[in-house]
This record gives C-alpha cells, sequence and structure tokens, in this order.
C-alpha cells in the first residue's frame, strides 16, 4: 500500500493498494497499483472485497467467474499489534439463498501468512477461473516486485491440511502457507471445506498448529480452482516501532479488552473455553443439537476439570501478547509435556463434544484434531452432525446416513470423515441443505445456509442478520447472558447499532481478541500509513460495509423467509434454558419490522450509490 | 481516584471511552459512581437485583476478585477492570 498524500491525508484516492489478478486457466498474472475509491478500499478486508464481488452476477459458486479475493487489511503486517489477519472473500456455495443463489462471504484467519502475503509486495490477490491441474501457487519477493509462478501440486494431493503446510515448508525457506485439506480436494461432495494458515509455533515445532478461514467454504472454492496451497514467500520487513504504537499494544496485551483471552495467570480469564463457566449458569450450553437439558454435564468440559488429565499451554500467533492458543498437550507418567492433542476454543470444543452427547476431553481433542486435519470448518460440520444425531434420536426406526445418535463417538468420527471424503455428502454439505432434503427443517440449526456457533437461537433473536457467521459478524450472540434484556427496542437498537460494528476489525486487519478501540484502530492507521480519519468516520465507513453486504444478500435472492431462526426456537421452547422463553413468532415478527425499518433505507442508498 | 477501565462493550455507550475516574472508597462504591455517572452502563454491571453482574469480573491492579471481595478498599492511584466473562471467536 503506498500514499501521495497531496495535502489532506485523509483523501482514500491518495491511497493505492498492489493488486495481482491471476488467471487460472490461461496463468496470465497481472500486478498493478489500484487507487482507492473510498475509505472502505483503505481499510481492506471485507470491505473492499465485497465491492468487487458487488460487481459480479454469479449463479453457481463453483463457476469460474467466482473470484477468490484473498486480501489484508490496512493494518495486516503492521506493528499494531495481533495485525495478522487474512481474509478470503467470494460467492460461498453453503451460505445460500432459499432460491438457491450463492451469497458473498468472507472468513479471516490469523497468523503470519498475511503478513508474508504483504511483504512480498501484495495487498490483494485475486484468483480467476480455474487452473487446468492442481497448482500451489509461489508468491515471491523480488527486486522487480512481486514474482508469481505456479507449480504442479500432484505431490499435495490427498495430504491434510499440516502435512501439506510441512512439505512446503521443507521447500520453501522464509515463507507461509495457505492450503486446503482433502475436504477441499473433494470440494462437490464438502462445501463446508476450510483454508489453513501456517504458524511460526507449526513451521518451528511441526506440530498441527495451523490458524484457520474456517467459515463459508473458502477452502471449497479454493478447491474448485485447484489451487491446493499458497506459498508467501518474503523476507520480514519490520519497521522501527514508533511510541504511539506501542502504547497501542500495551494497551492491548494487558488492557482490559484482551483479558478475556489471558492466562489466569496473566490477568485475564483463559480464553473462549471458559465461556462454558457462565453460559452454564443459564443452562445456555448447547447440548444434543441445541437443546440444553440442565443436567449439569457441560462441567465436565471445563477447563478446570479437564486441566488435570493433560498440559495446557498458552500460546500465541506472531508477535501476539495475549497468548489466546489453549493448546493440549498429552501429559506424561513424570508430569512432563507429551504430544500435542488439539486446540481447545469453546466453540469447537461444545460442537464436537456437549453439543453431540460427547463429554470426554480427549474424545473432544480427537474429533477437533480430526476436522483440522481433514480442513472444515468444526462449526458447520458440529452443527451438521449434531443435527443427524437429533434426526436420528427421532427416528430410531429410519435412522439415517450411519445412524449415529448423541454420544456415538465412533459414529461422529465416521461421519467427520465421510464429510471429507465424500462418503457423505449429505453431511459435507451442511445442515441447510440436509435439512431440506430429509424435509425437517425446524431443528437445522442456521441462518441462512451457516450453521451456528455454539451460541443457542432461543437467545439470539440477531442471528438472522449476521452476514459472516453468528458469533463473527452480530454482536448479539451473548447479549441475553450479559444484560437480561427481553425488550424489542433493546434488541432493535442492538442489532441495527452496536452490534453490527463488530465487524470493525474484519476490515482493518486486526484481530478481535485485542480489544482495540476504535480511536487506537485510528491512531494506528495515522501512524502506521499516515491516513487520518476520525473514529465516527471509520465507523461509519464498517456500517456502510455491513449494508453493503446486507445488499448483496438481497441481490443474491434472499428476502424476508431467509431472515428467520429455526421453527422450533417459536414451536417449541426449551423448559430448561435459565430464562423465560422470550423469543415467540409474535415477538420474531415485530423484530423483523423494526430492524428492517432501519437497514432498507440504508439499503436503498448503497444500491443507489 | 479510582481509575475503572473496560472493553468496547461499555466504551461503546458511553461515546468511545474506555476508562473513567471515579470518586470511591471501595470497589464497589467505586461502580456505582460510574454508573450514576454513566446510567446506561447500570445493565452492564448490575444485575437486577443490585448486586453485581455475575457474567462480569472485576479485576483491582490485576488481581481478580471473588465475588465477596467487592468491598475491598481502593485508594487514587488504583486500577479496576470490569470485563465481560464471555466472548467468543
Amino acid at each position: 500500500m503506498r500514499t501521495s498524500f497531496n495535502g489532506s491525508h485523509s483523501e482514500p484516492r491518495a491511497v493505492v493498494y498492489a493488486r495481482a489478478t491471476i488467471g487460472l486457466a490461461s496463468r496470465d498474472v497481472r500486478v498493478e497499483d489500484v487507487p482507492c475509491r473510498n475509505l472502505e478500499d483503505v481499510l481492506g478486508g471485507f470491505g473492499r472485497s465485497f465491492q468487487i464481488l458487488a460487481e459480479r452476477t454469479i449463479t453457481h459458486a463453483f463457476t469460474p467467474d467466482n473470484p477468490l479475493i484473498i486480501n489484508t487489511g490496512v493494518l495486516t503486517a503492521s506493528n499494531v499489534m495481533t495485525g495478522l489477519r487474512t481474509y478470503f472473500s467470494a460467492y460461498s456455495p453453503l451460505k445460500v439463498s432459499n432460491k438457491g443463489l450463492p451469497a458473498a462471504m468472507w472468513s479471516a484467519g490469523s497468523c503470519k501468512f498475511g503478513p508474508k502475503l504483504k511483504w512480498t509486495g501484495l495487498d490483494e490477490v485475486i484468483l480467476e477461473g480455474r487452473a487446468d491441474a492442481p497448482v500451489y501457487l509461489v508468491i515471491r519477493h523480488t527486486e522487480q516486485g512481486p514474482g508469481i509462478t505456479f507449480e504442479p501440486a500432484g505431490d499435495l494431493l490427498g495430504l491434510t491440511c499440516h502435512e501439506k503446510i510441512m512439505w512446503l515448508r521443507d521447500r520453501y525457506a522464509d515463507a507461509h502457507f495457505a492450503a486446503i485439506g482433502p475436504a477441499g480436494e473433494r470440494y462437490e461432495d464438502c462445501y463446508m471445506a476450510s483454508v489453513a494458515l501456517s504458524t511460526e509455533n507449526q513451521l518451528r515445532s511441526g506440530d498441527d498448529k495451523c490458524r484457520w478461514a474456517g467459515r463459508g467454504g473458502m477452502g471449497a472454492v479454493m478447491g474448485y480452482k485447484r489451487v491446493l496451497a499458497i506459498v508467501a514467500q518474503a523476507p520480514d520487513r519490520i519497521t522501527k516501532l514508533k511510541p504511539e504504537i506501542r502504547d497501542i499494544n500495551k494497551a492491548a496485551s494487558t488492557g482490559p479488552g484482551s483479558r478475556k483471552f489471558r492466562e489466569k495467570d496473566k490477568g485475564g480469564l483463559g480464553g473462549t473455553w471458559s465461556n462454558y463457566e457462565p453460559l452454564e449458569k443459564f443452562h445456555f450450553v448447547p447440548q444434543n443439537n441445541f437443546r440444553p437439558t440442565g443436567d449439569g454435564k457441560p462441567e465436565l468440559m471445563f477447563r478446570e476439570h479437564v486441566q488435570p488429565q493433560f498440559i495446557v499451554k498458552a500460546e500465541s500467533c506472531f508477535r501476539c501478547g495475549i497468548n489466546c492458543h489453549k493448546n493440549v498437550y498429552e501429559k506424561n507418567a513424570d508430569g512432563t509435556r507429551g504430544a500435542f492433542l488439539a486446540k481447545f476454543d469453546y466453540e469447537p470444543v461444545n460442537l464436537l463434544s456437549t453439543n453431540i452427547g460427547i463429554h470426554d476431553p480427549r474424545k473432544a481433542a480427537t474429533l477437533i484434531s480430526l476436522v483440522d486435519r481433514l480442513g472444515m470448518d468444526n462449526i458447520s460440520l458440529g452443527t451438521t452432525i449434531s443435527y443427524v444425531m437429533d434426526y436420528n434420536e427421532r427416528h430410531p426406526d429410519a435412522p439415517i446416513l450411519n445412524g449415529a445418535t448423541f454420544g456415538d463417538f465412533d459414529k461422529a468420527r465416521e461421519l467427520i470423515e465421510g464429510a471429507a471424503t465424500g462418503r457423505f455428502p449429505e453431511v459435507g454439505r451442511g445442515v441447510k441443505r440436509l435439512s431440506e432434503q430429509v424435509r425437517e427443517t425446524g431443528y437445522a440449526m442456521h441462518c441462512k445456509g451457516l450453521e451456528f456457533p455454539a451460541y443457542q437461537p432461543d437467545t439470539n433473536p440477531g442471528y438472522p442478520w449476521a452476514i459472516a457467521g453468528g458469533h463473527m459478524s452480530m454482536a448479539t450472540y451473548m447479549a441475553l447472558a450479559l444484560e437480561g434484556n427481553t425488550s424489542l427496542d433493546y434488541w432493535a437498537s442492538l442489532i441495527t447499532g452496536r452490534g453490527l460494528l463488530f465487524v470493525r476489525d474484519d476490515l482493518v486487519g486486526l484481530c478481535k481478541f485485542a480489544g482495540i478501540t476504535a480511536d487506537h484502530a485510528v491512531e494506528g492507521l495515522k501512524h502506521e500509513i499516515g491516513f487520518e480519519v476520525t473514529s465516527a468516520e471509520l465507523l461509519a465507513a464498517v456500517r456502510r460495509s455491513f449494508v453493503r453486504a446486507l445488499w448483496l444478500e438481497r441481490k443474491q435472492g434472499y428476502d424476508r423467509s431467509d431472515y428467520t431462526l429455526p421453527s422450533e426456537v417459536f414451536d417449541r421452547p426449551n423448559p430448561n434454558l435459565g430464562v423465560p422463553p422470550f423469543v415467540t413468532r409474535e415477538f420474531f415478527s415485530q423484530l423483523s419490522d423494526r430492524v428492517w425499518a432501519v437497514f432498507d433505507r440504508e439499503i436503498d442508498e448503497i444500491a443507489k450509490a | 481516584m479510582p481509575r475503572i477501565r473496560f472493553t468496547n462493550l461499555f466504551a461503546e455507550r458511553i461515546g468511545g471511552v474506555n476508562s473513567v475516574d471515579v470518586q470511591g472508597a471501595t470497589v464497589e462504591s467505586s461502580l456505582r459512581a460510574l454508573t450514576d455517572r454513566h446510567p446506561n452502563l447500570t445493565p452492564l454491571v448490575w444485575a437486577k437485583d443490585g448486586a453485581l453482574n455475575s457474567v462480569m469480573v472485576v479485576f483491582l491492579n490485576d488481581r481478580q476478585l471473588g465475588a465477596t471481595e467487592t468491598g475491598t478498599p481502593v485508594g487514587p492511584s488504583d486500577q479496576i477492570d470490569i470485563v465481560p466473562a464471555l466472548e467468543g471467536g
């Protein structure tokens, strides 16, 4: 990214970013400087990629015209701590309207691939078309600018994400990698395939410790394009740390915003895994396909109960002081640390254990690790498996697939393997399609084709307006536990106001776990690239980007029938929840009217623009 | 005056301010002073029965306080953090 300010330091057109457009079939590569059209272009991430997607007419995710946009945020590779994000954007095979059209989607991942990509000299890569045969791309920093080559990927076929990354590590020094797994290679059977990003810890230790752009099937789009991996090779270009940035980083690493994710002995609360305890107070921890029973079994996955059996080590992404990775290792007989098992975050742990009736941390680690190796989104997969088990409990005489029911570890593992290998495409294509196929949609836990993360839909009527997954693009999933407010005014205001601003970091390149304030992000922009913007302007650009995503959904056929919750939320209230049911049909209908009264007007403005 | 720091969840309700200096002799009275000054933070800090919101965690100078420790005295240089125990990602 380059700037050429002439007077004002707030003019987006004074900022240009470097883009490579790669024609996979023709092998044409075009590298160009692109002037920013608006603040969203400057900020990057989905703020920029969704403007590109808006220019396309795409009716199926697996077509050559559907681009896979790999970009960064303005603060990716900066000295602002957690400036490590890479975004993958495309029309999604998983997120589809009821009319069957794919929706625009992005998924973000951390660690060093994003910075390395930027250090090759590129801010954005657009993969166009489809390669004739499996390839991996090598993007290098050269004296003449970014150099891009195509390499045959026959040796990578069939390898797990981690194995692909290790294979590439052994051949490319000073590089980081993005790779798909076997699931992405079988994209036609697995729409929930993810993209793995290498980490420093992984390359050094050889342990399977990828980070993920997991949601929405971006790995399936990459698999369709027959790009099995991308290498970003460049020397680190770390600049001198300015005092202003040092202050921001200190606030991020020691301030209240990251306490949730830090270790207890570092003044923290122990990471997302520790969500189990506050949620279980209200019986909000999903069990048996999002149907908490109140039997106390979620406690078996509390960290305090798991930790004595294993070694839990807090580790981190590149140059991050938060140490949010809670990595679980075997504990040797002498008490020392043994083999790495899995990274425990609340959502994968819940969805691959408690929510499928398994209450054993070792089994949870086995399933999480398996999903990671095969390269799938553990949220989409876990929620689809819980649906299969629920269906089979309801139809003991006519079960589907392998007949898995809650608590059956071996059959859960079989479903996971089958989703990635083509044995169970009904699972790999997600819960929306499966539930429509078997004609029981009422307890299929998704909105708009994206499966729910590990938060109850009967506590979150904001789910339908999330634009890229329920817990990363709409900050309403924990609101009931936090405030206990069930009024229409509260929910309409939350969804159309603070809730949507949650996606701010999905433009700028930072991680939400840093808890960086808008003022700090603005300071970061000023001191890292010299661009001056107010917090209000920044947040206005975030809002425009969010509304543009809603407009894009409308363009793909979404209507009010898509913006709803599974019918069992309305028709079968769960008496075990710690609060009286409030998401009735009447409540939700009134809420929808209120929310659309705000968004419809703004969508019209975006459409005109 | 003790300083209370909080996350974006709080800051975004009071114009982006992420810390406030308050008059208070204890952690609890400092938090009361905070919500007296910014009433729209009340539902985050206090439960309906007036007790501390059970989903919030309070730190005093980097030490996590138990639910019964909010009566701990504070001085002018003390730093109180209040953070939600619930965040995903």
